[in-house]
């Protein structure tokens, strides 16, 4: 799941939203006029705009681009004409498209709680430092960050090789004998695993970095009144993170949904069980690469980009709701 | 550290918190910081509990990188042996590092996608750096007609995913003939909205404007401001959004995979990609030991960064998560 490298804004704890506001560096309200050292005669436009001049051409116009390849029909006798909403049609009533879609879903739905429950619970015991040894293994954790998702794929493609790998040769010692990884069955519950290793360490940070940001007269107050560990990490702490938990969980998730390199790899090792269309971004690089249908696939990868931009705008509703996303 | 010597640390400790101000000292900022453990009142052995626990996680996160440095020193021959976690055979890690000088599979030479990765990764990094660096302070320190909007438009850009915007990048290659040319992954990767983010964000909290205001009444130009002034200030900023684009250029695969079909263009991720795949399929080579070396020598870069650069890791990660 390469794409979660993206770069994304770190999510902002409630507390520190507060200590920025009463920081003397913080900017200074909307409405005040004139502020000193800003200048408002338009030069900051020259600033601005080589990045915008590479964000237009290398991605608003190459999608408006595929918007209208997507609406476009290239036949064998007759070349290309308009063709409508035919290849949204075909996409939509795709059945494999669609079972690819459930199958993020699903995958999506056990691996968010998972990857986020096991940061959690390990950023709260690094914060309170009721482990020995917290900061090596804050390190230890962080470190498939800096695998890159290929490479992970292909060293526990290994590991989990039918008969030959160490964890098959496991599972046979403990009597499960010839279990397969990588059998239509245990192919997600494997790929969920490799995800989680993967993915595990860098909420983990953030989660972290989040919980030593609240105060520490917070824990003192809440000690002072008998409160135990639990309740604090649980009752007191996890609420003040909230914002910061909500966005992991729509960073997850969004990458969850394009699930692609992880099956893709696999997909060597046992063809058979990875679909033409086990993922939606498998199917958009299948019907684009592999088929050389440009147009269906642009217009899959339009309804891809459709649904995961309704996943964020719904998480965005729903953190704006709780009142925690300014 | 014995379990009585444990605590008699952790009763220092707590005394020392004891005192008004405790002095932060270099080296160990974060234990004046805490709470000591000692006061949450736990059951004897719940340290040891979560020690072990956490010594578990551990385990499982280690076992593949512990796996792939042990086995980038067998014969393709041994690394279906035994338990596969430790040392068998003849010793041949720098044999195996040789060959990723070759092109034994026919797919490409690992040195060659090395040497592109590092291309794309500095090049890339470096410009997603500038460009987010210019936009930042633009951003943080003048007003312009439309200049919120166009923030809100930038932040918006965050939410269109990777895999959404390969295929129209391929398209439009196609059309321009950019198909294996390395800007077609170097120009998108300089684009990195969050970079903008972090920069305004770093850029408001660092660069004082009394500071540039008196600059400008010493005449100074608005670039040399930038240049001279904010540059020194906002270091910490600049590396920390060159290691994020530098990651994030490193271990992609969509993008490249779409857009190159030479393997003397590809990047690690996809030359170890097609390298896997022909170790699977035609098994008369000797591909999986390059195979596992050459992804010890992917990742070994990027760790080492890690350890040398941690710290502005943070400082940065906690920058954006403070001032948004």
């Amino acid at each position: 799941m390469d794409n979660r490298t993206e770069l994304r804004p770190s999510p902002t704890p409630p507390v520190d939203r507060r200590h920025a506001e009463a920081a003397p560096g913080a900017p200074a309200p909307r409405r005040r006029p004139a502020r000193r050292g800003v200048r408002r005669d338009g030069y900051g436009a020259v600033f601005v705009s080589p990045f915008l001049i590479v964000l237009t051409v290398m991605m608003i116009v190459p999608v408006l681009y595929a918007v209208y390849e997507s609406l476009l029909q290239t036949k064998l006798i007759g070349g290309t004409s308009f063709a409508g909403f035919a290849n949204y049609e075909e996409v939509l009533t795709s059945g494999q498209f669609w079972s690819g879609v459930e199958r993020v879903a699903i995958f999506a739905a056990i691996q968010v709680p998972v990857t986020i429950a096991l940061a959690l619970f390990f950023a709260a015991v690094f914060d309170a430092g009721v482990s020995k040894f917290g900061k090596f293994f804050r390190t230890v954790y962080f470190m498939p960050f800096a695998v890159p998702a290929v490479v992970a794929a292909v060293m526990w493609s290994f590991l989990l090789l039918p008969k030959l790998g160490p964890f098959s040769k496991l599972a046979d010692a403990i009597g499960l004998h010839n279990t397969n990884f990588f059998s239509s069955k245990l192919l997600l519950p494997t790929i969920i695993v490799i995800v989680i290793w993967q993915w595990t360490g860098y909420n983990m940070t953030i989660l972290f970095t989040s919980l030593r940001s609240v105060p520490r007269s917070v824990t003192e107050a809440a000690l002072l009144d008998g409160a135990s560990l639990r309740t604090i990490i649980w009752r007191i702490k996890t609420p003040m993170v909230r914002p910061a938990i909500v966005m992991l969980c729509f960073i997850n998730t969004v990458g969850a949904l394009q699930l692609f390199t992880e099956p893709q790899i696999l997909a060597a090792f046992q063809p058979q069980a990875v679909s033409f269309g086990y993922t939606p971004s498998l199917y958009v690089y299948n019907t684009a690469i592999g088929s050389a249908q440009y147009n269906l696939g642009a217009a899959a990868a339009v309804v891809l980009g459709l649904l995961i931009g309704l996943v964020s705008v719904i998480s965005a509703s729903m953190r704006r709701r709780s009142g925690e996303f300014a | 550290m014995s379990a009585v010597e444990a605590r008699q640390d952790i009763g220092r400790r707590s005394r020392a918190d004891a005192r008004e101000k405790p002095r932060r000292r270099r080296g160990q900022p974060e234990r004046e910081d805490i709470v000591p453990v000692a006061l949450y009142g736990l059951h004897r052995g719940t340290v040891t509990a979560i020690t072990v626990v956490c010594t578990i996680f551990a385990l499982f996160i280690l076992a593949p990188l512990v796996w792939l440095v042990i086995n980038a020193t067998k014969t393709q021959a041994e690394v279906y042996q035994g338990s596969g976690f430790w040392f068998s055979g003849p010793f041949r890690l720098f044999h195996n590092l040789h060959t990723l000088f070759e092109n034994m599979s026919g797919v490409g030479v690992y040195a060659r996608w090395l040497l592109n990765t590092v291309i794309y990764a500095l090049v890339g990094g470096i410009g997603a750096t500038v460009l987010s660096t210019l936009a930042g302070y633009g951003f943080a320190r003048y007003r312009f007609r439309g200049s919120k909007s166009m923030f809100y438009l930038i932040m918006a850009t965050l939410l269109v995913p990777i895999t959404a915007i390969a295929l129209p990048l391929y398209l439009v290659y196609a059309k321009i003939h950019l198909i294996n040319s390395i800007w077609g992954l170097i120009l998108p990767s300089m684009v990195a909205p969050v970079g903008v983010y972090l920069m305004r964000t770093f850029i408001d909290a660092s660069v004082p404007r009394e500071l540039i205001e008196a600059a400008r009444i010493d005449g100074a130009s608005e670039v040399g401001i930038l240049v001279r002034i904010a540059l020194p200030l906002i270091v910490p900023g600049l590396v920390t959004v060159l290691l994020l684009s530098v990651v994030a250029i490193w271990n992609n695969y969509f993008l490249p995979l779409m857009i190159f079909s030479h393997n003397d263009s590809y990047p690690l991720t996809v030359g170890l990609a097609a390298l896997s795949n022909a170790a699977e399929t035609g098994s008369k080579q000797q591909l999986v030991p390059v195979l596992i070396a050459g992804g010890l020598v992917t990742i070994v870069p990027l760790i080492v960064l890690f350890f040398f650069l941690e710290k502005y890791f943070r400082r940065g990660a906690l920058q954006g998560s403070l001032t948004g």
